[in-house]
């Protein structure tokens, strides 16, 4: 076999590669960038049950900071469905401010840490349902 | 040369069918799958060492056997490739990561995919797995109802992270559906429906065929579905129901009540409010609403029998949950005449309470009815009283479709879940002649239902697979204290061990270790509101000395906890006893959001004024120690407090006491707060 039959053969592979990978890279960029993990209803029911059971109190129905409770808190609770406030904080900032408490995030003590008696999945569950009170 | 031809035809033939199933293999769905499943983990792969993991994936069918287990073969992670892999968080079905559950993901090889999803796991095309066809013999549980699989193996009452079971499970109790069905683990089951001993003379025949024709309408809170009875049903039935005689001594007590001289209203209003009613009741829809709505109770019941039933609610009924009240002869008359002042319905007719005139051919159709309809399922006490009329419910969660009778309702998908959910919000639309009444149950409450129902199946699952908490043993005392507890119907709302109500969230089971016995003397004869956010609070019942001690004395005895130290600072050194620390912890930790000391704080939790005459130093520590070991839902979060950091706060509590120069509080005064 000469060079030249090697040199087409070779293109002719690299064209072929191209044809196959590139739409391929195209399609996985897409999943990738459509990746936030959609909760499922069994995670926000769990959420409702909890921030009803612990939250609802302090921050109410609505996640508006209205608890029954809440009028005795100096700093007021935080109004959870704050759209501004929900865009500043990402799932970890509001997981770990469930699990340390507002003392272990440099905010109010008033706000209780949960991290000894919820477990992680019931953290996320919750801080799945306040990701649902964003108004 | 036909032969020749005829041969070669047919060797062609054979090769095409020796040639199917490596086709046919070749061509199955999951291969295409699998290979999808490997450019996305390539794409998404965030290391070459990952990347490596998909690369090398060799194309074949996944499966998890557990002989034991129903000698369950589930080859779902044929397809669903992701559902342990975190690289697959939140990628397209079917290679998505499980989401996080109790069990997930470390639990799969022990439990595999169908113990909870139900679907064929043998299948490895998708329509066969998951059993879309009616005809399916194991069709998938459904994303809405899926706590239903969580049920199969958890049979208790309350499931931990299952909330919409637990929630149909209760809702199922409380509407009485295993008086009528038999279920598994509820042979025992008995409706609170009341005898109809007494009803001649409770009550008139107008307000009965009221009742009939829509016990939701009358009463809301009323358990009693709709029957759907025609008018002359109705008649029928209130004619039978008059025609029970009432035992003579009852007729006495409400005859002789009926003729004692009028009470005060404004006295029986007070009375009413501090006797908290609507710890059990409502009145206008406000309060727990487990017992009757009594805004027009004195249209519901004549006066006599008010009176008679108020005084000893039990011969009326043994199996009520309202408490015999220690109040005096004029205490009833007084509240009675609160009643028929304020607590009647102004548009009633003038008539309901006559009673009926009976027609004996009227009831005698209207006792056919009455068995006809299965009534003595909830209303115990009658002939055949008790008997299940329903059919059972065992294995419901595992009929086919295909086996269901969908009658009329053309409208409805051929799937098992949407049988059942209109079945229990319509029941007899789908034929004519069919019994079961109308429940009135929100959209809510149907889900749960039907998650319920699902989980009910024809086999128990296992036994190493059964998970039923542990029963904690329920000692309810008998003699003397038994009475009292009886008479008081302490089980109504408190809890010793795993029997009892739900009303109260504080268990008597080890109220001994927990409160003193001079405090629980006192609050037992004039309680105060501990939780004063909560519409259900103790009411003053006006229990007497004397049996306030011997309740508080058996408590102190029995209802202790060996786990709770008697006194907490036993050989421990003196700065753990350091009342200071312990007051710093408590502005540090925030405990005031929630509880009062003095006048300042919140008052979701108990007010800590008086820590040191209400509560053990013992219960103080245990409890701060972990305070969901004492009640699952305690609403108290644990702190994860230290050993010495519990101890300082407990010290700190401890110091607490009211100021001197309170006076004792009258119970007029305190009920007005």
């Amino acid at each position: 076999m000469n060079a030249s039959a090697h040199a087409r053969r070779f293109l002719l592979l690299a064209a072929l590669l191209v044809v196959l990978i590139v739409p391929g890279c195209h399609r996985a960029a897409h999943t990738v960038a459509a990746a936030p993990p959609r909760p499922t209803q069994y995670q926000v029911e769990i959420g409702r049950t909890i921030y009803k059971h612990d939250c609802q109190a302090c921050h109410g129905d609505t996640g508006a900071g209205d608890g029954s409770n809440s009028f005795n808190l100096d700093p007021h609770p935080r109004d959870l469905g704050d759209p501004a406030f929900q865009k500043k904080k990402s799932d970890a900032d509001l997981a770990d401010a469930i699990r340390r408490g507002g003392s272990g995030v440099g905010l109010s003590a008033l706000m209780p840490p949960w991290g000894h008696t919820l477990n992680d999945r019931q953290i996320d569950a919750v801080v799945v349902y306040v990701r649902s009170l964003k108004r | 040369m036909p032969l020749r031809r005829l041969f070669a035809l047919s060797s062609l033939a054979f090769l095409a069918v020796l040639a199917v199933s490596p086709v046919k293999n070749a061509l199955r769905p999951y291969r295409s799958i699998q290979a999808q499943y490997k450019a996305l983990g390539l794409a998404r792969a965030t290391s070459m060492k990952a990347a490596s993991v998909y690369a090398d994936r060799q194309i074949a069918i996944q499966q998890i056997w557990i002989p034991k287990f129903d000698n369950r073969v589930d080859r779902c992670t044929t397809c669903h490739l992701g559902v342990s892999d975190t690289v697959m968080a939140g990628a397209p079905e079917p290679f998505r990561m499980h989401v996080a559950t109790y069990h997930t993901p470390g639990d799969f090889p022990r439990f595999g995919c169908t113990a909870c999803h139900a679907g064929e796991g043998l299948a490895t095309s998708k329509d066969d797995a998951h059993g879309t066809s009616p005809d399916s013999s194991a069709p998938m549980r459904p994303a809405a109802y899926m706590e239903s699989g969580c049920g199969r193996c958890h049979q208790s009452e309350t499931v931990d992270e299952a909330p919409t079971l637990s929630y149909g499970r209760a809702t199922m109790a409380k509407a009485g559906c295993y008086a009528c069905h038999a279920v598994r683990g509820h042979e025992d089951f008995r409706s609170d429906a009341p005898p109809f001993v007494s009803i001649a003379s409770k009550t008139g025949g107008a307000w009965v065929e009221q009742w009939l024709a829509d016990p939701k309408k009358v009463d809301p809170n009323a358990t009693m579905p709709n029957f759907q009875l025609s008018k002359d049903d109705i008649t029928e039935l209130a004619n039978y129901l008059f025609s029970l005689p009432v035992p003579p001594q009852l007729e006495q007590a409400v005859e002789q009540a009926s003729a004692e001289p009028a009470g005060n209203s404004a006295n029986g209003k007070v009375l009413f409010r501090e006797s908290m009613c609507i710890t059990c009741h409502t009145v206008d829809g406000k309060g727990n609403g487990s017992a009757p709505e009594l805004n027009h109770i004195a249209t519901r019941a004549t006066r006599g029998w008010l009176i008679a039933f108020i005084r000893n609610p039990h011969a009326f009924n043994p199996k009520t949950k309202m408490p015999q009240y220690s109040f005096s002869d004029q205490d009833v008359r007084d509240l009675v005449a609160y009643f028929e002042d304020e607590l009647r319905d102004f548009d009633a007719p003038k008539e309901i309470l006559d009673p009926l005139r009976v027609n004996q051919t009227l009831a005698d159709k209207g006792h056919e009815l009455f068995k006809n309809y299965g009534c003595f399922s909830c209303h115990v006490g009658t002939e055949r009283g008790g008997e299940r009329f329903g059919p059972d419910l065992d294995g419901i969660g595992d009929r086919r479709a295909s086996s269901l009778d969908f009658g009329k309702r053309t409208d409805l998908p051929h799937t098992l879940d949407a049988w059942l959910a209109a079945k229990i919000s319509a029941p007899r639309s789908f034929a004519d002649g069919l019994k079961m009444p109308k429940f009135s149950f929100d959209p809510e409450q149907r889900r749960a239902i039907v998650t319920a129902l699902l989980s009910m199946s024809s086999a128990p699952v296992p036994e190493p697979y059964r998970y039923i908490p542990p029963q904690q043993a329920s000692v309810v005392p008998a003699g003397q204290v038994g009475e009292i507890v009886d008479r008081y119907r302490c089980l109504s709302c408190h809890q010793f061990g795993s029997r009892g109500g739900d009303i109260s969230t504080a268990p008597l089971t080890f109220e001994g270790s927990k409160v003193n016995r001079d405090w629980l003397v006192s609050y037992l004869m004039l309680p105060t509101s501990i939780r004063p956010l909560l519409p259900e609070r103790m009411p003053i019942m006006k229990i007497s000395k004397p049996e306030a001690e011997k309740l508080a004395d058996a408590i102190e005895t029995f209802y202790v906890d060996p786990s709770i130290p008697e006194n907490p600072f036993a050989g421990r050194p003196a700065a753990d006893a350091d009342p200071k620390e312990g007051e710093r912890l408590y502005t540090t930790l925030g405990c005031r959001s929630c509880h009062i000391i003095g006048s300042s704080g919140g008052y979701y939790g108990p007010p800590l004024t008086d820590t040191h005459t209400r509560l053990k130093p013992g219960w103080v520590y245990s409890y701060l120690m972990n305070p969901q070991k004492w009640r699952a839902d305690i609403r108290c979060p644990n702190y994860g407090l230290t050993d010495t950091d519990a101890l300082r706060l407990t010290a700190y509590l401890e110091t607490l006491v009211a100021a001197p120069a309170a006076p004792t509080a009258t119970a007029e005064q305190r009920s007005a707060r």
